[in-house]
């Protein structure tokens, strides 16, 4: 045990997670859910509730999926329409084994696909993570149908200095025959012990003391994929010229929240990222990589707060 | 409510204009004022002729730290001309008056807030659509429903009397003598025969003209209507709301009239979130588990008592947290001792309205009516107030100390909800006195005081967690809070604990007299009589006096070294001087000065009288007239602690003052021991709270 805790950040103790056997009680269940067949791969979304603005809740890493803005979903649904799916490759939705079908044009494609199934113009767009990638496609390709654009610690190509996370990725394909710490971020590993990357993976993510449940939960979703689907998935994101350019394209106001002590992605790309979208950073201090489930509270009364702003700045016509 | 007509020449402000001047429209001058001057534009219309742009007191300091804020007094009040014709207060003019000061001020866009208007903020909105962005209607006057006062106020008769009536309608909330004070104070500015030629001018408050302007309204409106108004009626507010496309309606329950004047916070903040404020590029929160402990200490900057004791009681505090941070929010002269510690002043302060240049300006030579500066403080106490808010708002405090924060404790009480941290309050005193040359309007005006404080910790026990009195119960007058009200010893210690005094230093530290003297160059021979006001500017008045019988007292005491302190506000070469008397503007560690001397002459204050019995060192104390706390409270205790010697500053000529000099100095002195552990007793108390 204590070999193992040595190995991860110093922080982090590894708890001993058990699987739930099913989906435990939500706060609210999709007065709509369906799925919609995008060139042969299945998108399950779902909607909740009703009211302007339309919120668009998009998948991460197809690591986990969209039970990961089950802390947003409950408040948002009582004021808002609110939009989630599962990414390609967990959840309800298909698990394609064409890498192409995987690229963040693919995920953004889903998304606007899901807000015309839904019958929804235009939408406030919350991407974490990974998923601001797709966020960023779907703002600066399509600013008409993007009322406002929320970036929780934004994995994006940037000139600051990438985190461990993307250092290890960019050895995923070398054996280095090493499952521990970020070497685990490798082909071969998830292969040979995929739930041990998982559950690393997640103490990673979750570096505030007392995150047992945030884990678990994390973990749990991990599972409902595998390493064969992640490993096909595992394509390049979009480039630092193209998040430039998206971000140049972005019409709508934009904000990021981003925890100063995040292990997955540096604070200064959250940082990068408010300045590029010409937007507000929110700096959480003693936060780590997922604060909507970490600090739910916190981060829905700043997604409230910003969603306000949108009115009034339409309202006004700006200052 | 009996109110005094007579109200005294206006004098501190919480902030003075950045800019103004005036407009002339047809040979009539209109008084405007620019303050502030970022983010959005904001114009405080004048209500009618009653009153002037003072109205907006409470508005002004706050928003102008966000906003450039506008204002101007309408023809026929305040600095604006008073026109003979009854057409030149038709209502249109002041549509063309607010339009000629938003040219004049080179501001394109605003947004309108109006107090009971009957339609030119309306029909500014309508036909100059492009110049207002948004609309904010407090207890708008306009006939769109019915009301049951709508004749009262048709005929001016006796034109005090009639300001008095309208004003106690337009505040009906209990306690609200102040805001009643100021109203009828506007009010006499002007005279009957204007008020009567703005009675008989052209209003279009009609029903069908009203409904008309009303329909056309397009901006972002905000109702806001108190369920007691009296003067325009609680229903208009509901329907005015409904007519407006756009518009939000805010009703405040128990609320009378005027709204921005009795409950300001709340109504600054709804208004300010209404305007908007830009919001910040870059926002900082740091999660529950990963904050350091932090106190937010709020000293009191009337005299330099209260700052002495503080630090002793954050020294004690931190003892007891060693993990704690403590910032002030403090200002001038309490800063000064704080840098020289190295204490971290919130930089907030900065922002804060000066209360101890109030203070001066409240003083008449040796006189301060500290009861009536309170109250006249009230503007700067809210400018104050919203400052602490903001603080508060933006970053996370366990815990805020208040010690006589009168702004802090007053209105949390008023607007209990914003409470979000454990609170304490200090203080050395309870209970307003009334001086007995104030008569039965004085009397009435302490008990009204008194009553609001023990009905604020009736009905809100939860908002001090700590009540800590600085003495002990035998400390408190034996005076009562007014007719039908406690004792004030009584309801103290019920609701106080009682930490014993807090002098702020060590006192077995100076115990070697021989020593510090010999330190400070005082020969064993001299006879030292230090004379001292303090920090404050009050004081020149009673410098000079005691200036004046230097020569008699040298004449009587010939081993007399008399020094003359004149502090950091009173110029020494506006005194007079006398052969072989010293006059120093500033003394390094004046504490060592009081516990080496043989005697000292003062004010009435708390803090160096009790510094000087814990020295046991003989004063004379000279209370300020009218000052309730250092005629009553200070001397009260005094007289039990057996220490100093009273003097009245009226009754005492030089050659009295040098007769008392000869009497006292040197003297040994029997005062009963100042407690020494007051500030860990009160630091203990604090301490459970984090």
């Amino acid at each position: 045990m204590e070999d193992r805790q040595r190995r991860v950040a110093p922080a982090v103790t590894v708890v001993a997670l058990s699987s739930p056997p099913r989906e435990q009680t939500r706060a609210v269940y999709p007065d709509q859910e369906a799925i919609l067949d995008r060139a042969g791969v299945p998108v399950r979304w779902e909607s909740y509730g009703r009211g302007d603005p339309a919120i668009l809740f998009l998948p991460t890493w197809s690591i986990i999926h969209s039970r990961c803005w089950k802390q947003q979903i409950p408040d948002f649904a009582r004021r808002h329409r609110v939009l989630t799916f599962d990414p390609r490759g967990n959840g309800g939705s298909g698990r394609p084994g064409d890498p192409a079908a995987y690229g963040e044009d693919e995920f953004a494609g889903d998304g606007l696909a899901v807000m015309d199934a839904a019958g929804v113009e235009q939408t406030v767009v919350v991407g974490l993570s990974l998923g601001a990638q797709r966020a960023l496609v779907i703002a600066g390709e399509h600013p008409e149908r993007v009322r406002g654009l929320v970036l929780i610690g934004p994995l994006l190509a940037a000139d600051e200095q990438p985190g461990a996370e993307r250092e290890a990725a960019s050895r995923f394909t070398t054996d280095l025959s090493v499952d521990e710490g970020w070497d685990r971020y490798n082909a071969h590993s998830w292969r040979r012990d995929y739930r041990g990357f998982v559950v690393f993976f997640f103490s990673q993510v979750f570096s505030e003391p007392h995150s047992t449940k945030q884990i678990e939960d994390c973990v749990s979703w991990g599972l409902e994929t595998d390493a064969q689907t992640l490993i096909t998935a595992e394509v390049p994101g979009i480039n630092a010229a193209r998040v430039r350019e998206l971000c140049a394209r972005v019409r709508c106001p934009a904000l990021v929240i981003h925890g100063d002590e995040d292990a997955i992605v540096p604070h200064a790309i959250g940082v990068q990222a408010a300045k590029l979208t010409r937007g507000r950073i929110l700096s959480f201090e003693g936060s780590g990589h997922c604060v909507q489930a970490r600090d739910p509270v916190r981060v829905n009364l700043a997604l409230r707060e910003f969603i306000a702003s949108l009115a009034k700045a339409e309202e006004r016509g700006g200052l | 409510v009996r109110l005094t007509s007579r109200e005294p020449l206006e004098r501190t402000r919480a902030r003075y204009p950045d800019g103004g001047g005036y407009i002339e429209r047809d040979g009539i001058r209109i008084a405007w004022d620019r303050y502030g001057s970022g983010g959005r534009a904001i114009l405080l219309m004048p209500t009618w002729e009653i009153a002037y742009s003072r109205v907006w007191k409470c508005q002004v300091p706050f928003l102008a730290r966000t906003f450039t804020v506008l204002t101007f007094d309408p023809r026929g009040n305040g600095r604006s001309d008073r026109p003979s014709a009854v057409a030149a207060y038709n209502r249109a003019e002041r549509t063309r008056d607010a339009l000629a000061v938003l040219d004049a001020a080179g501001v394109r866009r605003v947004t309108v807030v109006s107090w009971c208007e009957p339609g030119d903020d309306l029909a500014l909105a309508v036909e100059h659509a492009d110049r207002v962005e948004a609309l904010v209607l407090i207890a708008p006057d306009l006939l769109v429903s019915e009301t049951p006062n709508e004749d009262r106020y048709q005929r001016v008769g006796d034109w005090p009397g009639f300001a008095r009536a309208f004003f106690a309608d337009a505040f009906p909330e209990p306690h609200s003598t102040k805001q009643i004070e100021d109203g009828v104070g506007w009010a006499l500015e002007t005279d009957a025969d204007v008020i009567q030629r703005g009675l008989e001018a052209t209003w279009d408050n009609e029903e069908p003209h009203a409904r008309d302007l009303l329909a056309r309204v397009r901006c972002p409106t905000l109702v806001i209507q108190g369920s007691e108004d009296r003067i325009a009626g609680a229903a208009r507010g509901p329907v005015v709301a409904a007519a407006i496309a756009d518009s939000v309606l805010m009703e405040l329950e128990g609320s009378g009239h005027g709204p921005h004047l009795r409950d300001p916070v709340r109504f600054n903040v709804v208004l300010r979130e209404f305007v908007e404020a830009p919001a910040p590029r870059e926002v900082r929160w740091t999660r529950a588990r990963s904050r350091r402990k932090r106190a937010l200490y709020v000293s009191s900057p009337i005299g330099l008592g209260h700052v002495r004791r503080d630090v002793a009681i954050a020294d004690r505090l931190r003892e007891l947290h060693p993990d704690l941070l403590i910032d002030w929010l403090a200002q001038d002269p309490v800063t000064a001792v704080l840098e020289r510690r190295g204490e971290r002043i919130h930089p907030a302060s900065a922002q804060l309205a000066s209360e101890s240049a109030h203070m001066q300006a409240e003083s008449i030579g040796h006189e301060l009516h500290c009861f009536q500066a309170l109250r006249r403080m009230d503007e700067i106490l809210l400018s104050n107030f919203m400052v602490f808010y903001d603080v508060v708002q933006a970053e996370q405090y366990d815990l805020w100390i208040g010690d006589e924060a009168w702004d802090v404790d007053y209105y949390l009480h008023e607007n209990p909800e914003l409470k979000s941290a454990a609170y304490v309050w200090l203080t050395d005193f309870v209970g307003f006195l009334p001086m007995p040359d104030g008569g039965h309007h004085e009397a009435f005006l302490t008990a009204d005081y008194n009553a609001e404080m023990i009905e604020h910790i009736a009905r809100y026990p939860r908002v001090r967690d700590r009540a800590i009195f600085i003495g002990d119960p035998e400390d408190i007058v034996p005076d009562s809070f007014g007719p039908g009200l406690p004792p004030i010893r009584d309801w103290t210690e019920e609701h106080f604990s009682f930490a014993g005094y807090i002098t702020g230093f060590n006192a077995a530290e100076l115990a070697d007299r021989a020593a510090i003297r010999e330190e400070l160059g005082y020969r064993a021979d001299e006879q030292v009589c230090l004379v001292t006001v303090g920090g404050s500017g009050v004081g020149a008045p009673l410098l000079r006096r005691v200036i004046d019988s230097f020569g008699a007292a040298k004449q009587l005491v010939p081993q007399l070294r008399m020094i003359i302190v004149a502090g950091p506000r009173i110029d020494p070469s506006t005194l007079p001087t006398a052969e072989g008397l010293e006059i120093r503007t500033y003394v390094h560690d004046l504490y060592m000065h009081l516990a080496a001397c043989d005697l000292a002459i003062i004010q009435g204050g708390l803090a160096t009288a009790m510094e000087l019995t814990a020295h046991r060192r003989p004063f004379i104390y000279f209370p300020l007239k009218h000052h309730f706390e250092q005629n009553f409270h200070v001397h009260h205790r005094l007289n039990r602690y057996r220490a100093g010697r009273r003097m009245d500053y009226d009754g005492s000529p030089p050659e009295a003052i040098a007769q008392a000099i000869a009497q006292e100095i040197g003297r040994t002195v029997n005062y009963r021991p100042v407690d020494a552990d007051g500030a860990a007793r009160a630091a203990t108390a604090i301490a459970e709270l984090l």
